[in-house]
């Protein structure tokens, strides 16, 4: 069984008077790239030529971190294309990197630096001009990193806009006097601080020696960004586990916030902006929430829950996925994506984790829901343009768990990993059914990626795991 | 834990006995809990889910909005600015209040300040917010039984308490420019490196308090931890939105007075002997886009 395509990513480029597209999948560790003309290739390359290819790309002076290059086990998280199309910028989860990737015309990736964050990054956004990656933490902050690690970088230590935390001791002195009031466990970290003193030099983590600049940050794990200018005003949308929306001034006056989108329950997963510039959030609420942020209004509530139940209680397999009681009945958003075919109405897909069917939803005085079954459980969508009017939604699904389970070992082998649609507005009918990238999957080179079922689920399955159980820890 | 069964017997027949008897002032020893909360846990907690939903009337009751009309236009008004909070039905019950809380005091502990500022600022709402429970009834009791003892001259009415984790939900409390002074007496030093973001002042974490702050509003903090000290003020100063009130400006601000003095950690180091750091930070207007 291969690894699903857990991330996707698409972008059209015309190089010379070819016009192209190009389908980015992230595949456990691996970028799996292949374009329309037929090109394709992986990131890594392959072992037997990583170790030629791999060093001296590494930008001079940078000090890299070394893990075991040919025992990489990170896994690809997020993808993005700039909007030049000449990189990508990806998130590696378990090491904490950003790296960025040039695309070369013969559709191969070229890594031109991997920065490892202090925190493990969750979400990311580029600033129109391409200048700047914005990206959010699990720990609730957001850095600005130019794309491009200008040449000194590493060697320049000072950190303008990072907080003093991460600045290394000089010399060691005790937080607080004997005179400090100090209740039980204080005392003791002090006391602790006092041995460490008489052992000498204390270890501090080491500061990250590439530009990085602090933003903003919520006491709360951040799960989406997003970056949108209006009337010539930079805006940084950011959502939490803890239901926030938060919307704040485009650097460099990222401190100032003006003002917060409040309306869900449950956490918030995924924001989205549509073509007339509303914003649709969604997380572990039935409903999808629309908002004209500017004015901090909620305009309606989409409840997307109902359409999904129904959908499972229509397929006879499925039936017993949808508890007696509906109103139990949970959902985790993870992905909206807004349909780039559509600058007139505001339509967009929506995926939820475990589902296996994507939601179809046009805004207007009648909003309109339609779901479009899957043969697994929906990973991650991308739009390709095929020509001037036809768009093609590229669906990548869990070929691992059974349909509408995210623990359930499937017996059966999917076919492809990738599903493949044409939208005929407005309902979306399927076309070509089940095509592969080519390179994903069998074409793979004989690396057969047996995998670790526990492992994919911990891969594709984390958005549901955001929900608050009942009852805290009162004295914690 | 032994004991424990024994402890919670003995608060169960305390509150009993406080019911009974409205104006008795609550005694410490029957609340006291551990110093330190974790910020980032989910808790159990309450919280609207946006300031417009907070039920302010029960907290400050002697400024409920009473009557009915008024209350509907007001909120019809409120709507028209905001509006994602449709009327409540008719039946409901008023959860507004004619003024706003204007001052908070972030870990308010056992509500020294509060107390000592309540007859300082008789027209203006005070709320204290505190993480720990059982603190928070402290207040809560006490604050009632201050009530109760002043019916006739109606003080106290504009102190309350809340308990809350400002650090995540500050802006479900308060709309922007809402507050004129935030106090932030003797936080947690947090002294590991480790959980420094655990710290009450950060720099992040400075946007949401000049976010519920007004221009020219006011952020007091002391401590009596130096190291403490010095990591607010970096903190505070690095942030375009504050600026550091200088000292001679402080000598005649009664709050500065008020915060070393009747603040029970306050006392506690005067007892000990021990230094107080104070540090005031003005927020300035945001200027204009760039």
């Amino acid at each position: 069984m291969n690894f699903p395509y857990q991330c996707l990513e698409a972008c059209n480029r015309s190089t010379g008077d070819r016009n192209e597209w190009l389908l980015f999948g992230g595949c456990g560790s691996d970028l799996v790239i292949q374009s329309s003309s037929g090109e394709s290739s992986v990131w890594p390359p392959q072992k037997d030529e990583s170790d030629v290819v791999d060093e001296p790309q590494e930008p001079p002076g940078k000090k890299i971190k070394l893990s075991p290059s040919n025992e990489r086990t990170s896994t690809f998280a997020c993808l993005k294309v700039s909007n030049d199309k000449k990189h990508v910028v990806a998130i590696t989860s378990e090491d904490k990197y950003i790296r960025v990737f040039k695309i070369d015309s013969k559709c191969r990736l070229q890594q031109l630096s991997e920065r490892c964050m202090a925190r493990r990054p969750c979400a990311l956004a580029l600033t129109p001009d391409d200048e700047t990656i914005l990206c959010a933490d699990k720990f609730g902050d957001v850095y600005a990193l130019p794309l491009i690690a200008p040449a000194d970088d590493g060697q320049n230590g000072t950190e303008p806009g990072e907080a003093t935390d991460t600045a290394p001791q000089k010399e060691f002195s005790p937080a607080a006097s004997i005179l400090t009031v100090h209740s039980g466990s204080n005392r003791k970290v002090l006391e602790e601080q006092m041995k460490q003193a008489s052992k000498g030099k204390v270890k501090t983590k080491e500061p990250l020696k590439f530009k990085h600049d602090l933003l903003l940050g919520h006491v709360s794990m951040l799960t989406d960004i997003a970056f949108t200018t209006v009337d010539g005003k930079g805006y940084i949308l950011t959502a939490d586990r803890d239901e926030h929306i938060r919307i704040s001034r485009g650097p460099p006056q990222a401190h100032i916030i003006e003002r917060f989108c409040q309306g869900h329950d449950e956490f918030v997963s995924r924001l989205c902006l549509t073509a007339s510039g509303l914003l649709v959030s969604g997380g572990g609420d039935p409903d999808l929430l629309i908002w004209d942020w500017m004015k901090s209004r909620l305009l309606q509530k989409v409840c997307i829950r109902n359409a999904i139940s129904a959908h499972l209680k229509g397929q006879a397999h499925l039936t017993t996925r949808v508890p007696e009681d509906e109103d139990t009945f949970k959902i985790a958003v993870s992905g909206i994506w807004h349909k780039p075919d559509s600058q007139q109405e505001d339509s967009f897909l929506v995926a939820c984790e475990g589902i296996p069917a994507l939601v179809y939803v046009k805004l207007g005085p009648q909003v309109l829901l339609e779901t479009i079954g899957l043969k697994g459980n929906a990973l991650d969508v991308s739009f390709i343009q095929l020509s001037d009017s036809t768009w093609t939604v590229v669906v990548s699904v869990d070929n691992v768990h059974n349909p509408g389970s995210t623990t359930e070992v499937r017996e059966d082998e999917l076919d492809a990993e990738l599903d493949w649609f044409d939208r005929r507005a407005p309902a979306m009918t399927r076309n070509a059914q089940s095509r592969d990238a080519g390179t994903g999957g069998e074409t793979g080179g004989g690396s057969s990626r047996r995998v670790d079922e526990k492992a994919v689920r911990n891969v594709l399955y984390g958005i549901e795991n955001l929900r608050k159980r009942a009852g805290g820890d009162e004295q914690e | 834990m032994p004991g424990e069964p024994a402890k919670k017997q003995r608060r169960g027949e305390y509150q009993v006995s406080l019911e009974e008897n409205e104006g008795k002032l609550p005694q410490k020893k029957f609340y006291r809990q551990r110093a330190h909360a974790n910020p980032f846990s989910d808790h159990s907690l309450t919280y609207p889910k946006c300031p417009e939903e907070m039920d302010w009337a029960s907290y400050y009751p002697a400024y409920a909005v009473q009557n009915q009309d008024e209350q509907k236009q007001e909120q019809r008004t409120e709507s028209e600015s905001h509006d994602q909070h449709p009327v409540p039905p008719e039946d409901a019950p008023s959860k507004a209040i004619s003024k706003p809380v204007e001052i908070a005091d972030i870990g308010c502990g056992f509500g020294g300040l509060l107390f000592a500022l309540a007859p300082k600022f008789p027209d203006t709402l005070i709320l204290g917010m505190e993480i720990r429970t059982s603190v928070t009834s402290y207040v809560q009791d006490k604050v009632r039984a201050l009530r109760a003892q002043n019916t006739s001259t109606s003080s106290f009415q504009n102190v309350s308490c809340i308990r809350a984790n400002t650090m995540k939900f500050l802006p479900n409390f308060f709309s922007k420019a809402q507050l004129s002074k935030i106090f932030l007496c003797f936080p947690d030093p947090h002294f590991k490196q480790r959980k420094h973001k655990a710290r009450i002042v950060s720099y992040t974490l400075n946007s949401e308090y000049a976010y519920v702050l007004k221009p020219g509003g006011m952020v007091y903090t002391i401590t009596d931890v130096k190291d403490l000290h010095e990591w607010m003020v970096g903190h505070l100063e690095k942030h375009p939105s504050f600026e550091r009130v200088k000292d001679e400006e402080l000598e005649s601000d009664a709050c500065v007075e008020i915060m070393r003095q009747e603040t029970e950690e306050g006392k506690k180091v005067e007892r000990n002997k021990g230094e107080k750091f104070v540090a005031v930070f003005r927020r300035m207007k945001d200027p204009p886009w760039p």
